[in-house]
């Protein structure tokens, strides 16, 4: 009896010191684990394709009971939201080209010049402590760790692990997810700053008549324009020597553009929404209210690239000093009902693998 | 863990997820004692780890020693009942998913230490009490001819 009592203690320590150093070397990034991982993956696919189709039926009549009467009302909220959004997509869809285009005129970085390819949600993570789908897409379709992955609204998250034929995604409501965004302050929250030379200047060089349009909205974010396709322009009718003439020259009115100042969203859990710090509290940037768009800065260092749209500012909770606010963030992206996304083939510089 | 990622992962009572790993190493620490069950956690935990996104062998570490907290049960309670049984795995049960968190944090990632925690821990151990009896035979019948004889 004392020697099985041994033998089992041995079974115990030599299990404890595999599972230490499988740790050690998955936190290293081994190669090793995720052979194992892999390895493991092809022989459990298929058992779990068959517990699959057994627990359907189990599975969709918990669905049934418990979310019938949501599923009926969501129904009826989105046939109303696509009654509404119809007219709007064509008018956006021309406006995003547009931008796009001007973008592209400029030499600066648009989504529209980065592949992507699409995935389907094939499951989630089996824990209560971490937030990761996968998806059915991997290393064969060009997906690289670290590219960001996106769905109609916005930001899903981003690529931790990819096998040859799927990925894993980790949601931004993970604790470990961290990215560079833009906070995008109406202009009129701004508060003004009084420049008496630049005031005097411009009131000795405008002359004629001046109009701004109001922008239009091309989404349905309150104060938020997909790039910088409808910033306010300010025309003025300059008087030129040569009567038979009047040339027109458009220049952005800066008073009236957005004004942007970045800072890090974290993710908190999937109970708590994410939120977004270290904000500068200049002066220029004005109250920030909720509404306001929070949108990602892009950049060489930045896990995702620019103008991606991440979700509306919910509550400001200020802070003493120079810590800056914290903005609580509601994601635009619905990441309980994942479908189909959008991964783009954009690997950031920081999670590329040095050979 | 076929069930655990298809059936228990879709279905989510208040939002917690049922830990079915958690439950069968719970049931084998407090049928089989400390060290059988010791010893079933962590090769439990080892295939759980493999389809988790956390660092390989956490989870091993924690279902091992979960089994071994619901294997000290034997220990204080000599005649027990079916339902002794079942709140001794409800609260091993709670213990294993507030260890988890735990063990992430000790490893860097610190995120999921929150009072949400009890939340989930309390919801598992629930969910795990109702479950146990129908477990108990299984991990008998799985565990007779390996671990024990």
């Amino acid at each position: 009896m004392s020697a099985i009592s041994a033998k089992r203690k041995r079974a115990i320590a030599l299990l404890s010191l595999t599972s230490i150093i499988f740790i050690t070397l998955d936190l290293q990034g081994s190669e090793s684990t995720s052979v194992l991982r892999g390895t493991f993956g092809v022989f459990f696919r298929p058992i779990e394709g068959v517990a699959r189709v057994i627990t359907r039926p189990v599975s969709n009549a918990w669905h049934g009971i418990t979310h019938y009467n949501a599923v009926t009302e969501e129904n009826d909220l989105l046939r109303e939201k696509i009654a509404q959004q119809e007219g709007a997509a064509v008018a956006a869809a021309a406006s995003v080209r547009l931008s796009q285009e001007l973008l592209a005129l400029n030499g600066l970085p648009t989504l529209a010049g980065i592949n992507s390819v699409s995935a389907q949600v094939i499951g989630d993570s089996p824990s209560n402590f971490s937030q990761n789908v996968e998806i059915n897409q991997g290393s064969d379709s060009g997906v690289k760790v670290g590219m960001p992955v996106m769905n109609a609204a916005g930001l899903v998250g981003k690529i931790t692990k990819v096998f040859p034929r799927r990925s894993i995604v980790m949601l931004i409501t993970d604790p470990e997810y961290a990215l560079s965004v833009k906070v995008i302050n109406n202009p009129e929250a701004a508060s003004p700053i009084s420049d008496p030379e630049a005031s005097a200047t411009t009131s000795s060089t405008t002359t004629t008549t001046t109009t701004i349009p109001k922008p239009q909205p091309t989404s349905n974010i309150p104060g938020f324009t997909p790039g910088t396709t409808t910033l306010p322009l300010t025309t003025i009718n300059v008087p030129v020597s040569i009567p038979s003439l009047t040339p027109t020259l458009t220049v952005p009115n800066n008073g009236a553009l957005p004004i942007r100042e970045t800072g890090i969203l974290e993710g908190r859990g999937p109970s708590r929404v994410p939120i977004v710090r270290f904000i500068d509290s200049a002066q220029r940037f004005g109250t920030i209210l909720p509404g306001a768009p929070i949108v990602t800065s892009g950049g060489s260092l930045s896990l995702a690239p620019p103008d991606i749209v991440v979700g509306t500012v919910s509550k400001v909770t200020d802070r003493l000093g120079t810590s800056g606010p914290i903005l609580e963030i509601n994601l635009v992206a619905d990441l309980a009902n994942l479908s189909f996304v959008r991964i783009l083939l954009y690997q950031p510089i920081t999670e590329q693998v040095k050979p | 863990m076929g069930f655990q990622t298809t059936l228990f992962n879709d279905m989510r009572p208040f939002g917690v997820m049922a830990q079915v790993m958690v439950l069968f190493a719970a049931c084998a620490g407090v049928v089989y004692g400390a060290e059988i069950g010791a010893v079933a956690g962590l090769i439990i935990g080892l295939m759980y780890d493999c389809v988790l996104t956390t660092p390989l062998g956490l989870a091993s570490l924690v279902l091992g020693a979960t089994a071994f907290v619901a294997g000290a049960f034997p220990y204080f309670v000599r005649d027990s009942s079916w339902w002794n049984k079942a709140i001794a795995v409800a609260v091993a049960s709670a213990v294993g998913e507030i260890l988890f968190p735990i063990a992430q944090a000790m490893v860097g990632l610190g995120g999921w230490v929150q009072w949400r925690i009890f939340a989930v821990a309390t919801v598992v151990a629930l969910i795990n009490m109702v479950l146990a009896p129908l477990l108990m035979p299984v991990v008998r019948w799985t565990l007779k001819e390996t671990l024990v004889g």
